[in-house]
């Protein structure tokens, strides 16, 4: 069967692309979204209020930035366990940088951000060094972030933020828009930018496909590494600061014990969108479209009262249904001699 | 000085130094450390966490990892207590059909990988929130609370001094483990197939059969110290398992577990469940903060793996 398939003629070029793009993830992920959306449309009550599509937006820009914080280290052909632990870290800082030190709101968000990128060198450099598995790595600092940050913070939360963070949750665009998601979309833009038109953004992809060519071909690899690592810091603080303006107030539990609450959505974005868990590709568009379909089941499996405490069983099938699709999908295409 | 290098090629050897150092310095700091009760509060500490830490040592023995150890647990521990108090089971019955449960999840583990070709991590990270769901569900987030007298008693009696019953299970298991691993065919299987699991398969072994197998052991371990946490909490909880996941890499890592397969020690990972123990207890006795804990752990897995490195990159250069 396969011979057959091999030997026949590959069809004309146009014919090819059209069958690659409804072959590719991203259809899939719209034609998902655009289905459960008319699904949860007419059967449950209330979905398509405003109020619902706010908060549904407000919660996607904190799922899509988690996401896009464990995709930049997955094109390394890594993982970051730690991004929970480290996004915490970051807000407890900007926190401690507002209310202990008494830096002004903006200067705060940079400096906490730079701990971010601090936090992930530290990730990087320890990867780089030791040779070990990001896994490894990042378990252990997971627990050393979340551990010293709970430490240092005595697990007491900083509610006297200033007001522009608790606003800036709030703020509504058009009714139903929240400028959480603008900062998500901005972000992930510059993302695409960064792997689509940037050397550094090809060298991160070379280097995650095959690190031994990369390095032959002039790459520094492990430079490389820490800067996807240190990226990775900059993004789950990005979203555990959008976390703080929704909440009003930098929370030590807000990402569950050790950060481990955030792994899953973390996972759940980069894996649906297609990015290849081996490293050296990147689908920052399926990303997105992977992290708010799964916000949006949530909220719709909230909605329909399917019970708060089985939305955790669906999100994990899917993720189980999704990667199997990945694979039919693959073995298809690579039957077709198409990819 | 020949027999000294030896010894320091084996596993155990390190962490039974390390294990040893800890003890006399912190009895030397503190008169309360080698007490009765302390020693059965260690003893206590150490049943439910080597079961833990087993039932990841397996699973890294075939190569591989296992996110779902902890939500296993709590799964065959809620589902223990509620089949004894909604259904009015007897309880060697409910025990069963709980470890059973930890043996099914297992399999549905090994079965899914083997099955899809995917990665360990992504199938049981899908998995670990497939069977937490399960038992959130089920729960609602309250805990049983009908747990039998029996189950209460045995969580707290006594074999000999201060040795609980606990720890009896616990070590049986320990003892079966380090059989399989070393004597029986199936042990020397799940090791081969870790360390190069191409050429396990063609030397004849069922890859498909000998991973399968692996993954249920794993959930029979996580499902047995599940249940031996009911009878030490005396109450069903359904958090029962979520902080297992870094404890559970902690001790085989330190035990001289390499993490890429192929090689697993019963007793130094036994030995890493005891460090892990004894720093935890002498922080509390020190008056240290609970929360350091945490950071102690991550410390540890950094430290240990980063001796195994070492020590693995010895024995090339000598050539002896």
């Amino acid at each position: 069967m396969t011979m057959q398939d091999s030997m026949l003629p590959s069809g004309p070029n146009a014919s090819r692309n059209t069958t690659h793009f409804f072959l590719s993830n991203e259809f899939g992920l719209i034609l998902l979204i655009i289905i459960f959306a008319i699904i949860f449309g007419v059967t449950a009550n209330g979905f398509l209020s405003e109020f619902n599509l706010f908060t549904l937006g407000r919660n996607s820009a904190v799922n899509i930035m988690i996401g896009l914080s464990m995709m930049t280290v997955i094109v390394t052909g890594g993982l970051n366990l730690a991004v929970g632990a480290m996004g915490v870290s970051v807000a407890m800082t900007c926190g401690w940088l507002i209310e202990g030190v008494g830096l002004p709101w903006p200067i705060a968000i940079l400096g906490a951000l730079a701990f971010g990128a601090a936090l992930g060198f530290i990730n990087g450099g320890m990867v780089v060094r030791t040779g070990l598995h990001s896994f490894i790595i990042t378990l252990a600092t997971m627990s050393i972030f979340f551990g010293s940050m709970i430490f240092l913070t005595r697990a007491e939360s900083f509610r006297e933020l200033p007001s522009v963070f608790s606003t800036f949750g709030r703020m509504k665009f058009g009714g139903y828009l929240s400028p959480l998601l603008l900062v998500t979309m901005i972000v992930a833009l510059a993302l695409a930018w960064l792997y689509r038109r940037t050397l550094t953004g090809r060298e991160m992809l070379a280097a995650g496909a095959s690190p031994a060519a990369a390095e032959l071909s002039g790459i520094r690899v492990d430079r490389i590494i820490i800067l996807c690592h240190m990226l990775s810091g900059v993004l789950a603080g990005i979203a555990a600061l959008m976390l703080v303006a929704r909440n009003g107030a930098a929370i030590p539990s807000m990402a569950g014990q050790l950060g481990q609450d955030w792994l899953l959505p973390a996972f759940l974005g980069p894996v649906l969108g297609g990015t290849l868990l081996q490293g050296g590709k990147v689908s920052v568009l399926g990303t997105v479209l992977g992290a708010f379909l799964v916000t949006m089941l949530s909220s719709g499996l909230m909605m329909l009262q399917v019970g708060a405490f089985w939305v955790q069983t669906f999100l994990g099938l899917m993720l189980l249904v999704a990667v199997l699709l990945d694979k039919a999908r693959r073995s298809y295409l690579a039957r077709r001699n198409l990819a | 000085m020949i027999q000294l290098s030896r010894l320091s090629r084996t596993d155990w050897f390190g962490p039974l130094l390390a294990t040893i150092l800890a003890i006399i310095t912190i009895r030397a700091f503190s008169e309360n450390f080698l007490s009765l009760f302390n020693i059965q509060i260690l003893l206590l500490a150490i049943a439910v966490n080597a079961l833990v830490a087993y039932s990841q040592m397996i699973i890294i023995a075939i190569g591989q990892m296992n996110l779902s150890v902890g939500a296993i647990g709590g799964l065959a521990a809620i589902s223990f207590v509620g089949m004894i108090e909604v259904w009015g089971l007897p309880t060697p019955i409910a025990v069963i059909l709980a470890l059973t449960i930890g043996v099914g999840c297992g399999v549905i583990n090994g079965v899914l990988i083997r099955i899809t070709g995917i990665s360990a991590f992504v199938i049981t990270l899908a998995t670990l929130s497939i069977y937490k769901g399960i038992n959130m569900g089920i729960t609602e987030a309250q805990p049983f609370y009908g747990v039998p007298d029996s189950v209460k008693a045995f969580g707290v009696a006594l074999v000999l001094g201060p040795i609980p019953w606990l720890l009896v299970p616990t070590a049986l298991v320990a003892v079966g483990l380090w059989f399989m691993l070393s004597r029986m065919p199936v042990g020397r299987f799940i090791l081969a197939v870790g360390s190069n699991e191409h050429a396990a398969g063609l030397s004849g072994i069922s890859v498909n059969a000998t991973v399968i197998i692996a993954h249920a052991l794993s959930g029979l371990l996580a499902g047995i110290a599940g249940v031996l946490v009911v009878a030490r909490l005396q109450i069903g909880q359904p958090s029962i398992g979520d902080d297992w996941l870094i404890l559970s890499f902690a001790a085989p890592v330190i035990g001289g577990a390499i993490l890429a397969g192929g090689h697993v020690s019963v007793s130094a990972t036994f030995l890493g469940v005891v460090i892990v123990a004894i720093i935890t207890q002498a922080l509390v006795l020190f008056n240290i903060d609970p929360f350091l804990v945490q950071v102690v752990l991550g410390g540890l897995i950094l430290a240990a793996v980063g001796l195994n490195k070492l020590r693995a990159r010895r024995p090339i250069g000598r050539g002896e």
